[in-house]
């Protein structure tokens, strides 16, 4: 059986003190809902992805805990972590139980609450999807894609100001969307005169803290204005960076591509829009490379450019949400919003920031430092 | 909140072994960085350059980098493992040690 998007939605993203994690979960789900037209009732199972809720909030069995939530009460529930690619490893479950015949109509919820703790707790907690020896040697997220960085600049040269306008770009994107964290313009100055957090990496290269939630109905049924997910594709690599063959790539992301590639028939140059997952700068310019969008060392000139800016690009447009970076990232809610976001371009509802004729979309979604991969690919029926 | 890498007693006399094994051994930097925004147990040493490690075994280990100049960080620099504490004691009071580098 197909699966089909039928109904998308995301809350606003930021620091929302005031927000409850079951409150965000609510909004979400019962926008998506409401998008599908579809009654409460026909959702026979739920999907939710979340890193966090357990090394935080000390919540686990949030299967059960969003099914009572959202008034779902008896259906089957599934708690999927994968670090920051909890949400894409959600969609993923959700379209294998649909295709193996098991439920016919699924929601996913996306779902994460960071701002409740101060930064070396959420520093600590986010290293849980590292390796024990990073944990020991004190490293951080920044520190790991700063260790990436560093390799990437001495093979291939990518400048600072290359690496800094993967920000400029996706704050421009993020200023056209209502519900991103951030939607101040920025400049490639001040992204490099930014402090340093992991050196090479700067302030303005690296995601914020974030609370928000976004949920999706998927369905077999492709009725009302539905958009088909025709790949959806996994992988995994090592935990640890020091177990990589190489620190200029990330593997699980060429490897799942790959294969979503040939089972959708498709090649990278067939994309109109994609949401690529910028924890930080480089990360970016890596995934867009290893996603088979630019040979090795390209992608940095390329965004600089402006070739990949909505309103500037004739071709493949990347982050419309503003990405990670702009958008804001809560690390379970990433992979279901970027898919949302796919979602609302591919049905021609994504107002200001539409890229016009989009098509087919993809989303990249990573856990780690690349030890999850999660593509899925997107088309408009 | 503690790291779940040392919280528990149980755990790091576990590990002790995996720490002899790496003592005196020499390597190269074959990248790293300055950690500038530390996690719990490591504001105390912020900020430390963390790097990753080739030993001449092959082995790749990530580590932080001690009792070095700023010139030191490069591509290639040789260093040796050493033990040293790793981060400040949780409630446990059992104090860390790991594997920590400094230039030759």
């Amino acid at each position: 059986m197909n699966a089909f998007v039928t109904g998308a939605a995301t809350t606003k993203f930021g620091e929302l003190w005031g927000i409850s994690p079951r409150t965000l979960a609510r909004e979400a789900f019962d926008g998506a809902l409401e998008d599908s037209g579809v009654s409460r009732g026909r959702i026979e199972a739920l999907f939710v992805g979340n890193m966090l809720s357990g090394l935080l909030g000390g919540q686990e069995h949030l299967g059960a805990l969003f099914a009572e939530e959202l008034g779902l009460n008896g259906v089957p529930a599934f708690h999927i972590e994968g670090a920051c690619a909890s949400g894409g490893l959600a969609v993923h479950e959700a379209v294998s139980s649909i295709r193996s015949g098991q439920y016919k109509t699924v929601a996913v919820l996306g779902v994460e609450k960071m701002t409740d703790y101060k930064p070396e707790v959420v520093s600590t907690a986010l290293m849980g999807a590292g390796s024990d020896e990073e944990r020991a040697a004190g490293a951080t997220f920044p520190g790991l894609y700063a260790i990436l960085a560093r390799s990437y600049m001495r093979k291939y040269g990518v400048t600072g100001k290359q690496l800094a306008s993967v920000s400029v770009k996706n704050h421009f994107h993020a200023s056209l969307n209502p519900n991103a964290q951030f939607r101040n313009i920025l400049t490639i100055e001040a992204v490099m005169k930014s402090p340093l957090v992991a050196d090479p990496l700067k302030l303005l290269e690296c995601s914020p803290v974030s609370d928000g939630a976004a949920a999706l109905i998927i369905t077999g049924i492709g009725s009302g204005n539905p958009v088909e997910i025709i790949a959806s594709e996994v992988a995994t690599d090592s935990l640890g960076l020091a177990q990589r063959g190489s620190l200029t790539e990330l593997k699980a992301t060429q490897i799942a591509s790959r294969k979503a590639c040939e089972k959708a028939g498709l090649e990278p140059a067939d994309i109109d829009v994609a949401e690529v997952h910028d924890c930080f700068s480089i990360a970016e310019i890596l995934a867009l490379e290893d996603a088979g969008f630019f040979a090795k060392g390209e992608a940095g000139n390329a965004i600089l450019k402006g070739k990949l800016t909505l309103g500037v690009s004739k071709h493949l447009v990347v982050n419309t949400s503003g990405g990670l970076k702009g958008a804001g990232h809560p690390v379970g809610a990433t992979g279901v919003k970027q898919i949302a976001e796919v979602v609302g371009q591919l049905r021609g509802f994504a107002g200001n920031r539409q890229v016009k004729n989009a098509r087919v979309g993809l989303t990249q979604n990573v856990g780690g430092s690349g030890a999850t991969a999660v593509i899925h690919i997107l088309k408009k029926i | 909140m503690t790291s779940p890498v040392t919280s528990s007693p149980i755990k790091i006399w576990r590990n002790q072994k995996n720490i002899a094994s790496l003592l005196g051994k020499k390597g190269k930097i074959i990248s790293w960085t300055f950690v500038r925004i530390p996690p719990a147990g490591f504001e105390n040493q912020a900020p430390y350059p963390v790097a990753l490690v080739k030993l001449e075994s092959g082995k790749t280990i990530m580590v932080q980098v001690v009792d070095f100049a700023e010139r030191n960080l490069k591509f290639g620099r040789k260093v040796e493992t050493i033990l040293r504490r790793t981060m400040q004691a949780d409630i446990s009071d059992v104090i860390p040690y790991g594997i920590k580098v400094r230039p030759l």
